[in-house]
């Protein structure tokens, strides 16, 4: 099908890297034919901090302030990442105890950054009410995180080997009920949103990504279930401990822009039903391991115990990498967030590598936007959900 | 469990001038080869029935300085089908050119891009190769080890000119390394 070309000289506009929405600083560079879109070029680069130059000079523990600033809204994500990799390096074991409350703080995390992808989406359609109502709903995950960790956003709060601080006396009550009054909440934006007739008419049929085509783009998370794909790196690789809650896959088969919002919905719930459990059984236990932070490391010690865990302060942690790489991933919010780390026989990594799941989905934005009209490009963007904080790193 | 059965099976079926070494660890399989077989290595594996390995997670670029080919290209890719991760590395030395594979994975254009960024590695039958993360006149490959870490240039916005110029660094304070070697922590291997 061919679009009629209805004037000869094609019109080139920037989206310059400032712009209204809150995708972050991302310069599409458009070709457009009046409205239809011809082509679509997006320039990177605006927010590259050089993380993995300096994560050659930093610990694991001197770099975890820095790695909450890739994905500044799923923030507990990129730190379980981060612990995550040089645990399975060196076959560190996590007490149950802090690989419930890890379980917890993600999930908690994954509804704030699907709740801070829904209201921007609905912004940029044309809705400004849902963009108020959500920072409602994240204003109380905020307060669960402040309670906890001590800050709301960034908060540096995984270590090798557990979590850095208990949980404190109340806040399993407090989660209980942020959980039932979120159900509600979600209800809410189903009632407002999901069969809005003007909605879906932006929304239907805007984007299409075929289940074949997904996979060849590399693409995960959210757009790859939306496609018709059941892959979800929680059920696939079983990492914490997912597996001990009864939860499914949430996957719709169309793959345009409204089966990418229902899937992150449905994960919303999904969320809520796994927090839900791990709050009902979780274990007492110590909250980290702290033999990780001496070099001797020996397994199962006794100094772990509930008689040592109070005697003294925390030793300062050293802790080496050998000479081994490993690709260590979670299944984050946008997508599958990756690592490659090598490590080199010193407290500092070799090479350590950034997979984003922003990076590789952006790339099929100038796919999607071929003879798309010009307001499609903000739905379609939007549906991607990217941050150019992990994209740009 | 299915991440062996393809990795040993590709390792048995494909012919050794295309894998000169391969390495099995519970941290992942890798299998390294040269720069010229590289992409009918990948073809392979994507294509074959038994490996079907469909997605490129990410390509990787290392620095070795020490070693004469100093870079290594590491390619993670998923099979979705069968589960399972093979890592396939390559060694170049700053001249190498290495073949793109983006026919196979169209995902593989914005990562190549930045390994050229940041490494200085290029590719061959690229459609677009140039810079992706840097700023727009930047000179030089940050991610090589003899790139220092607070670069060459600093910019600032200059008022008689009115726009950002580029000036060489200058460091109020020397640059502070901390890497935590305790004095009192006897190390257990001395």
């Amino acid at each position: 099908m061919t679009v009629p070309v209805t004037r000869k000289d094609l019109m080139i506009v920037n989206m310059g890297p400032h712009h209204p929405s809150m995708h972050g600083v991302l310069r599409l560079i458009l070709t457009l034919d009046g409205e239809d879109v011809i082509d679509c070029e997006p320039i990177l680069g605006y927010l590259h901090r050089g993380m993995e130059k300096i994560a050659e000079n930093r610990t694991i523990l001197q770099y975890l302030p820095y790695v909450t600033r890739w994905d500044y809204l799923a923030t507990m994500f990129t730190e379980a990442i981060t612990v995550n990799a040089p645990e399975k390096l060196e076959n560190v074991q996590v007490p149950q105890r802090a690989s419930y409350i890890r379980v917890i703080m993600l999930e908690l995390s994954r509804i704030a950054s699907h709740l801070l992808w829904l209201g921007p989406f609905m912004a940029d359609i044309g809705a400004q009410t849902p963009f108020f109502y959500i920072f409602r709903e994240r204003e109380l995950i905020y307060n669960l995180f402040e309670a906890a960790t001590g800050m709301r956003m960034m908060h540096n709060y995984f270590r090798i080997g557990g979590v850095a601080a208990d949980l404190p006396y109340g806040w399993i009550e407090k989660c209980f009920d942020f959980c039932d009054y979120f159900l509600t909440g979600v209800v809410e934006y189903q009632k407002l949103i999901t069969r809005n007739p003007i909605f879906l008419e932006r929304v239907e049929g805007v984007g299409i990504i075929g289940g074949e085509e997904a996979v060849n783009w590399g693409l995960s998370g959210p757009m790859l279930r939306a496609s018709g794909i059941q892959w979800d790196l929680r059920k696939v690789d079983n990492y914490e401990c997912y597996n001990e809650f009864d939860w499914e896959i949430q996957w719709q088969k169309e793959g345009d822009s409204l089966a990418r919002y229902l899937v992150r919905i449905g994960e919303m719930k999904e969320s809520i039903k796994m927090i839900q459990q791990a709050l009902e059984g979780i274990p007492g236990g110590p909250y980290e391991n702290l033999e990780v932070r001496r070099f001797d490391r020996a397994k199962n010690s006794e100094w772990n115990d509930f008689a040592y865990r109070f005697i003294s302060k925390k030793p300062s942690p050293n802790f080496e990498l050998s000479k081994q790489e490993l690709y260590a991933r979670v299944e984050a919010p946008k997508g599958e967030l990756g690592i490659y780390l090598i490590g080199d026989n010193s407290v500092f990594p070799w090479r350590w590598k950034i997979r984003p799941p922003g990076f590789i989905n952006l790339q099929i934005l100038p796919e999607l936007v071929k003879r798309m009209k010009l307001a499609d490009i903000m739905t379609i963007l939007g549906s991607i959900d990217i941050i150019m904080g992990e994209v740009d790193r | 469990m299915d991440n062996q059965f393809i990795f040993q099976y590709s390792w048995d079926i494909l012919p050794k001038k295309w894998v000169h070494k391969m390495k099995r660890s519970e941290h992942g399989n890798r299998f390294y080869t040269n720069t010229d077989n590289l992409f009918p290595l990948l073809c392979f594996l994507k294509w074959h029935t038994y490996t079907r390995v469909q997605v490129l997670i990410d390509i990787c670029g290392v620095d070795y300085p020490s070693r004469k080919r100093r870079f290594e290209v590491v390619y993670n890719l998923l099979s979705t089908r069968y589960n399972a991760r093979i890592r396939v590395q390559t060694s170049a030395d700053e001249v190498t050119r290495i073949s793109s594979v983006v026919s196979l994975f169209p995902s593989a254009g914005w990562w190549e891009r930045e390994v050229w960024d940041m490494f200085g590695l290029s590719f061959i039958n690229h459609p677009d190769l140039r810079r992706i993360l840097t700023d727009y006149g930047f000179e030089g490959h940050p991610l090589r080890k003899d790139f220092p870490l607070s670069g060459y240039v600093e910019v600032r916005y200059d008022d008689p000119e009115k726009r950002v110029v580029s000036e060489p660094i200058e460091m109020t304070q020397e640059f502070r390394y901390f890497d935590f070697a305790s004095p009192w922590e006897q190390r257990s291997d001395g």
